[in-house]
């Protein structure tokens, strides 16, 4: 389990043969197919081969899925149907999707036809705002009623423009009056920034007032290209307004009575990803004049498979395993539980191809923690039920279906530590028989009430975090023994075994003087060791520093405590609510007051609590433990497959 | 008059119920946290609607000072009988500066941590602007900042806990 052993496959086979191969292996789906660039530069290779590829091909598959997406999209945003709460791909045999293909080019022109309604809606949309904005720049001005195009007569001149609402207006008027009497200023509008003024002046006095306006920053609007009164303007733009309005209604129910035809559409766009990948993949091909060569990765499990497809083609074909410290695409295969969590990895990063995956080794503890700190069996119900119709109802693949499950199982170790620490709904059932019924009936949690001993809780989540935490640094041991580096697995790991077990036993108190001897020994062995591949001084100080981690491993114990705090959260909030419904007190008015408290309490409490228990929890897998041995960083297994959006090719049985 | 205010002050009870308001300011981090986050979401979603629910999750995470501020005032309420229907207890002038000394981590730290955790929600929000994906480092770097709040949070429960009344 976990991460799976890649082969590496190289082929040589018969041009005649090649589009026929590569149909077959796109069906199969388990082959990644390497780019083959790298041989192009080298000598040899380039004397002998040249470059597959149809790249025109390409963008104009590239183009017809575009005008198919945005036939999807417009069904997406203008239709009636409702967007289900997860996409998922519909099941459907090849012969259903050859035979609904059939009418290809019909469909293709629809979706077409509805791209450009579409594309209308956005024109029209952008003409809207245009006039919309014309017009609130004209608003201000809807006192004023000479015709626009009147911008003077033969011996005057109209200045229409704006002040900043700081200049004064009276002022202006008066150093106008200053220059000529023979001008005229009407104050038309104001808002919060300017003024907006009209100005009347002899021509050949212009530059006069023109020096009056520099002065108070006048700055003219202009209205050239419109024509009648500002009033009629405006009514001409908002009737405008309202036959885009109405064309777009128009163009939205034509898109609607296409809605029938969505799933075709639908068909269309992943039968022409399928023909699109088909062109691309032929870049990784290399040519000579009658056969091809192709190289990739197959997982070992597949390997089979692919042999017997290779052979049924007649080509020739090797595959061997990659040396060692080759990167190879990283595929996680893990058991039914533990697969759920490879989202949690997935969101970190996938491993490199050096390192194991560590997904089998924290899926529990995720689980753990998780429902520790939400710790409310009726959260973990309803998290367990909900995942579980999610997971009935919906036929989800890929991120989505190992997220619900992984909610699907903290729901389940929720309800267990909910029981154990005795919550449900907070204290649900106390205040209930208290409030309504007068007695004193409480749940009893299996284990113990955190509230009532919580340093108990608290030494049992350090307990936790601890072999938590032993537990990547044993991963981490077993990842220098496995590459030859005993010696490293002995001093950076054992050592600190000794040392910290030592210091916990101490603390504790059992078995005293063998404790003593373990810290002290493996503190010594610490200091001695700690800088060996330092030079000179360095190793004298690399001791020191590495002694001196021993402050990491306490704040990573301590950081464990959230486990305490998150879960205290849960059961006080929990508790609060229900306080906070009970205080209208008994009878029919208390009790609707309860259950309007009650479901708006608590819904807010679970949600809440449920992000802070993933993010928390997660952190704990990040921080704590992946920081003691893992790294990172592999390239994803991307086999050459249908990448469909919509519908699910299934496989025929054989 | 002078002697009603010092009794009213040196007074067990009332010193509790300060406690438990000066607790509840931890609310204050978080409102400001959350408010910066929104800031950063709503500019976000301006470029990308369909990105609201993952800066919805990202804007909650600086939320929870104030509940951890609400959760201790709620336990200090509770120990000094003021809900409930037991009446409001008349506690001795150590009692109530003890529970008083204990509120005092949630209530500062909840406004530090939650002021500092809504600015690296909001970075974490500009991340997943350009990479949505990676929505769980952004988590991440988000959580770090509220572990500070969760050891104040331990830190005040466990004192207003073991206080004797």
């Amino acid at each position: 389990m976990s991460i799976a052993s890649m082969k590496k496959l190289s082929v040589i086979g018969l041009a005649s043969e090649k589009e026929a191969l590569m149909k077959s292996l796109m069906r199969l789906g388990v082959v990644e197919i390497t780019t083959q660039e790298g041989k192009m530069t080298d000598e040899e290779w380039g004397k002998l081969v040249f470059q597959d590829g149809n790249e025109s091909a390409v963008s104009e598959y590239e183009g017809r899925l575009m005008t198919v997406q945005q036939a999807l999209d417009a069904f997406s945003k203008y239709g009636t149907e409702k967007n289900p709460l997860f996409q998922t791909r519909k099941p459907v045999s090849r012969s259903d999707f050859d035979n609904k293909l059939k009418e290809k080019e019909k469909i293709e022109a629809e979706a077409k036809e509805i791209a450009s309604l579409s594309a209308r809606i956005l024109e029209l949309n952008t003409e809207a705002n245009k006039v919309e904005a014309n017009k609130l720049a004209l608003l201000p001005w809807k006192d004023y009623d000479i015709p626009l195009e009147v911008q003077g007569t033969k011996e005057t001149e109209i200045a229409l423009g704006v002040i900043p609402s700081a200049a004064d207006i009276k002022e202006l008027e008066r150093d106008l009056k200053e220059k000529t009497e023979r001008c005229v200023l009407e104050h038309i509008n104001s808002d919060t920034e300017q003024h907006y003024l009209f100005i009347l002046y002899l021509k050949s006095e212009r530059n006069e007032i023109e020096e009056v306006f520099k002065l108070y920053g006048f700055t003219r609007s202009m209205f050239s290209d419109l024509k009648g009164s500002v009033a009629s303007n405006i009514e001409a733009y908002d009737k405008r307004l309202s036959d885009i309005a109405e064309e777009k209604e128009k163009v939205i129910e034509e898109i609607k009575s296409h809605q029938d035809s969505r799933e075709d559409i639908e068909y269309l766009h992943d039968s022409l990803i399928i023909e699109r990948d088909q062109a691309a993949i032929r870049s990784r091909l290399l040519l000579t004049k009658k056969s091809f060569y192709l190289e990739g990765w197959v997982p070992k499990i597949a390997q089979e498979e692919v042999e017997k497809l290779l052979n049924d083609h007649g080509c020739y074909y090797e595959i061997e395993s990659p040396s060692k410290d080759e990167d190879t695409p990283i595929l996680l295969l893990n058991g039914k539980f533990s697969s759920p969590f490879e989202a949690i990895t997935k969101l970190y990063a996938l491993p490199n191809s050096r390192e194991i995956d560590a997904t089998p080794y924290f899926s529990l503890s995720y689980a753990i923690f998780f429902g520790m700190m939400l710790s409310d069996a009726a959260y973990g119900l309803i998290l367990t039920i909900a995942t579980f119709a999610v997971m009935k109802k919906f036929r989800l693949e890929g991120m989505a279906k190992q997220l619900i499950n992984m909610f699907f199982y903290c729901g389940i170790s929720t309800i267990f530590w909910g029981a154990m620490f005795g919550g449900f709904f907070g204290d649900m059932v106390a205040v209930i028989a208290r409030t309504f019924f007068n007695s004193d009936i409480a749940l009893k949690p299996l284990w113990f009430e955190p509230m009532q001993d919580p340093m108990r809780l608290l030494y049992f989540s350090f307990l936790l975090g601890g072999i938590h935490i032993f537990l990547g640094m044993a991963l981490n041991a077993y990842l220098s023994i496995k590459d030859g580096r005993v010696l490293d697995a002995v001093f950076d790991i054992g050592l600190w075994y000794l040392l910290l077990i030592g210091l916990a036993l101490l603390l504790v108190g059992v078995a005293a003087p063998l404790a003593k001897w373990m810290s002290i020994i493996g503190a010594v062995g610490i200091l001695v060791t700690g800088g060996r591949h330092k030079k000179g001084i360095g190793k004298i100080i690399g001791g020191f520093t590495s002694l001196y981690g021993i402050t990491g491993y306490l704040a990573d114990v301590l950081s464990y405590s959230r486990l305490l705090a998150l879960g205290l959260s849960t059961g006080v909030i929990g508790a609060v609510v229900n306080t906070m419904g009970s205080l209208a007190g008994g009878g029919v008015k208390g009790f609707i007051v309860f259950v309007i408290v009650f479901i708006i309490g608590h819904t807010y409490n679970m949600l809440i609590n449920t992000l802070g228990s993933f993010v928390h929890s997660s952190r704990l897998e990040y921080v704590e433990f992946f920081g003691k041995f893992y790294e990172g960083g592999g390239e994803a297994f991307d086999p050459y497959s249908e990448k469909t959006k919509y519908i699910e090719i299934l496989r025929e049985d054989k | 008059m002078s002697i009603e205010v010092a009794n009213l002050v040196f007074n067990g009870s009332y010193l509790a119920i300060l406690g438990a308001a000066i607790a509840a300011l931890a609310g204050i981090g978080s409102a400001l946290g959350v408010g910066i986050a929104g800031e950063a979401a709503s500019g976000v979603v301006a470029e990308d609607p369909k990105k609201f629910g993952q800066a919805l999750i990202l804007q909650a995470l600086p939320g929870t000072q104030g509940i951890y501020g609400l959760l201790i005032a709620f336990i200090i309420l509770q120990k000094i009988g003021m809900l409930g229907g037991s009446g409001l207890m008349d506690l001795s002038i150590p009692q109530g500066a003890y529970i008083f000394a204990a509120s005092l981590p949630i209530g500062l730290i909840g406004i530090f941590s939650g002021h500092a955790q809504g600015k690296a929600a909001a970075a974490a929000i500009m991340l997943i602007s350009k990479r949505p994906e990676e929505i769980a480092k952004g988590m991440v770097y988000t959580a770090m900042v509220e572990t500070y709040a969760v050891l104040a949070l331990l830190i005040s429960f466990l004192m207003v806990n073991g206080v004797q009344i």
